[in-house]
């Protein structure tokens, strides 16, 4: 039981990670722009959920719908005002890096300053589990993130594969020059990446405020197990991101099968390890030719 | 025009060697407390206690000028203590550091040893942190104390015989649980499972899982930070309903408001916040005033520490003597005992105090469930 039991907890996490993961692919996809303030993104989301839903008691869907307002603003606002700027004076890929780094610390400390550095959560009774059978207990919140991680990624390849915006946003990551020879912007396909790269967090975020509890700092293992599911899953591969974060979630779970939990992101830092090693390419991603 | 300026010149000599004796008279302690991170709670707590025992000093005028303290930030990270220790000793020039965290305290301690600095932790209980030298002092009991405390009221009292341990990979979790280990067995008790997370760990269904599996009695948690309020919720959402208890890490205003840490048990030393002992009664009362909210262990050890060099320091002046680390470990050594926060301490030979504990249940604010005498 102890088996089925950390496979459902794999399944769950998973979820929570392909989302987060593939929000990231799709930004790093389209854009080349190492995003590492995806992470902050989530701590936003996740933040002003809790304060909206918990503190200021607003009804859910609003304080999500508030929350997705905001860090689509967020995710934008750096496009426009961050990265822009940046890459018009021919910034590397490194300096955008830094660039964004840099505002993940500060929104991790600005989050610190405002709502506290210690531990909240979003009380919620779909964090607590229920035994469905002797020693397995699942909690309602499990179900809701298979079923929002399915339902989002199949929006999402609708999205990319059946509206001209979407197959702009594919074609950018083939060649920016290819989509300034059909007469689009790549800068307004860029801004449209960022801002459903940073959608794709808001459900995960929520969840998460809910199951694990929040602190400042969250931000920091999001965008760990966003780049690490993104080099598993293949760069650029949406269906290789989200498949790679279900692995890394179910993987850490059955760690603790047989290992010390120590051991538990061992596992994942391994799989990501025998990847960069075995199959650089990852699960989807094309092998690059010279 | 000579003659003035050498007036002038003279004037300026004489004010900046005036200058230069009234603040000579001043004193800067240093801390380093975790002020940001996930830890920074602690920090918080701590400097709240630390700020309200300066003002009583500077208002009782009991050292010769203004005592000021100069904070630095570990972010509970050894390194980062380190760096904070090197910066207090070389730059600021300090004889008397306050320490927090069992990996931060046995971080800075060989520069403390090195400097003749006193580094005085309130905060870390890692039974390590009783053999660091001469020059580091603890005024809180260590964990030993605290397990050898809970465990006997655990097995004896409550019946519970069967113990998890979940904690955090470092010194002080692997102290708890080398103490529960060989706690354990002599009161007919039984360690089933020791899980060992990472300290950046935030994903616990799993451990749950484990726990479960193990069918214990009693979880004992040995974590801190916003960590161990994650370990609480995740481990009740996930069907984990045995008895949770825990050292005094818990003794944070987080797990006070926690609802699913309602009913854990936790240790901290005994302080009777209703003692009618001046000292005790002043801190509590205005602690509270100050910072609105209610009094913690680890807010009354970081004001005895402060106090504690307001007794040494003032002593030192009085003899005449500078206040330096040697000359402030040879007065603690003279002194001995002293009227702090909770009664009279006295310090063993190792620089530690030992104390009567109390078993403490999270029920919004802690309320105490037993007295454990002095070992």
């Amino acid at each position: 039981m102890l088996l089925l039991q950390l496979i459902i907890n794999g399944i769950q996490v998973g979820a929570l990670y392909g989302l987060t993961a593939v929000g990231f692919s799709l930004i790093f996809g389209a854009t080349k722009i190492f995003h590492f303030a995806h992470g902050a993104s989530f701590a936003i989301s996740a933040y002003i959920f809790y304060y909206l839903y918990a503190v200021l008691l607003v009804w859910w869907p609003i304080s999500i719908l508030a929350s997705c307002f905001v860090v689509v603003a967020f995710g934008v606002a750096l496009d426009r005002y961050v990265y822009g700027p940046i890459q018009s004076t021919d910034g590397s890929f490194f300096t955008i890096f830094v660039g964004s780094f840099g505002v993940a610390v500060v929104v991790q400390n600005l989050i610190g300053t405002v709502f506290g550095r210690g531990f909240i959560s979003v009380p919620s009774a779909l964090s607590k589990s229920v035994e469905l059978a002797p020693g397995l207990y699942v909690a309602p919140a499990a179900g809701i993130a298979v079923v929002t991680a399915v339902a989002c990624f199949v929006g999402l390849q609708l999205f990319l594969g059946r509206t001209n915006i979407g197959i702009a946003l594919r074609a950018l990551s083939e060649s920016s020059a290819l989509v300034r020879t059909f007469g689009l912007n790549p800068k307004a396909i860029s801004t449209c990446a960022f801002a459903l790269g940073s959608l794709l967090v808001v459900p995960a975020a929520v969840l998460t405020s809910m199951t694990s509890g929040l602190n400042a700092a969250i931000g920091g293992r999001v965008m760990l197990i966003s780049v690490a599911a993104t080099i598993v899953g293949g760069v650029g591969s949406l269906r290789g991101a989200a498949c790679a974060g279900l692995l890394l979630g179910i993987a850490e779970n059955l760690a603790l099968w047989r290992f010390d939990p120590q051991w538990s992101e061992a596992v994942m830092f391994l799989i990501l390890f025998a990847f960069i090693v075995l199959r650089p390419s990852g699960f989807f991603g094309r092998v690059a030719t010279s | 025009m000579g003659r003035l300026r050498k007036v002038a010149v003279l004037a300026f000599s004489l004010l900046v060697a005036f200058a230069g004796q009234a603040s000579a008279q001043d004193l800067r302690i240093g801390a380093i407390f975790p002020l940001s991170g996930a830890n920074a709670d602690y920090g918080d707590l701590y400097m709240g206690a630390t700020e309200l025992a300066v003002s009583h000093l500077n208002d009782a005028k009991v050292l010769g000028g203004k005592l000021s303290i100069a904070y630095e930030d570990s972010q509970a990270l050894p390194q980062q203590g380190v760096i904070a220790m090197n910066k207090l000793v070389n730059v600021e020039k300090v004889a008397y550091v306050l320490s927090a965290f069992t990996g931060v305290s046995k971080a800075i301690s060989t520069t403390a040893a090195r400097s003749h600095t006193v580094a005085v932790n309130g905060g870390g209980v890692g039974p390590d942190l009783a053999e660091l030298g001469e020059y580091f002092w603890n005024v809180i009991p260590l964990a030993n104390f605290e397990v050898r405390a809970m465990a006997p009221y655990l097995v004896q009292k409550r019946g519970l015989k069967r113990f998890v341990l979940v904690y955090v990979d470092d010194p002080l979790g692997q102290s708890i649980k080398r103490e529960l280990e060989s706690s354990l067995a002599p009161l007919g008790g039984a360690l089933a499972e020791a899980l060992s997370v990472p300290s950046n760990a935030q994903q616990f269904s799993g451990i749950a899982a484990r726990v479960r599996d193990a069918k214990p009695d009693v979880v004992y948690i040995a974590s801190f930070g916003a960590q161990q309020s994650q370990i609480v919720k995740q481990l009740r959402d996930n069907g984990v309903t045995q008895q949770l208890a825990s050292y005094s890490g818990f003794a944070i205003p987080a797990i006070a408001s926690l609802p699913e840490a309602k009913g854990a048990l936790f240790t901290t030393q005994r302080i009777d916040w209703n003692s009618g002992d001046p000292v005790t009664k002043r801190f509590t009362r205005e602690y509270q005033t100050r910072t609105n909210r209610a009094p913690t262990a680890y807010a009354a050890n970081y004001y005895n520490a402060v106090l504690l060099f307001g007794a040494l320091a003032s002593a030192l002046q009085k003899a005449g003597l500078p206040v330096t680390g040697e000359n402030l470990l040879a007065k603690r050594r003279e002194i001995g005992t002293f009227d702090l926060v909770g009664g009279r301490v006295t310090f063993e030979k190792d620089g530690t105090i030992r104390s009567a504990m109390q078993i403490n249940e999270v029920d919004g604010e802690p309320a105490v469930v037993e007295i454990v005498a002095t070992p």
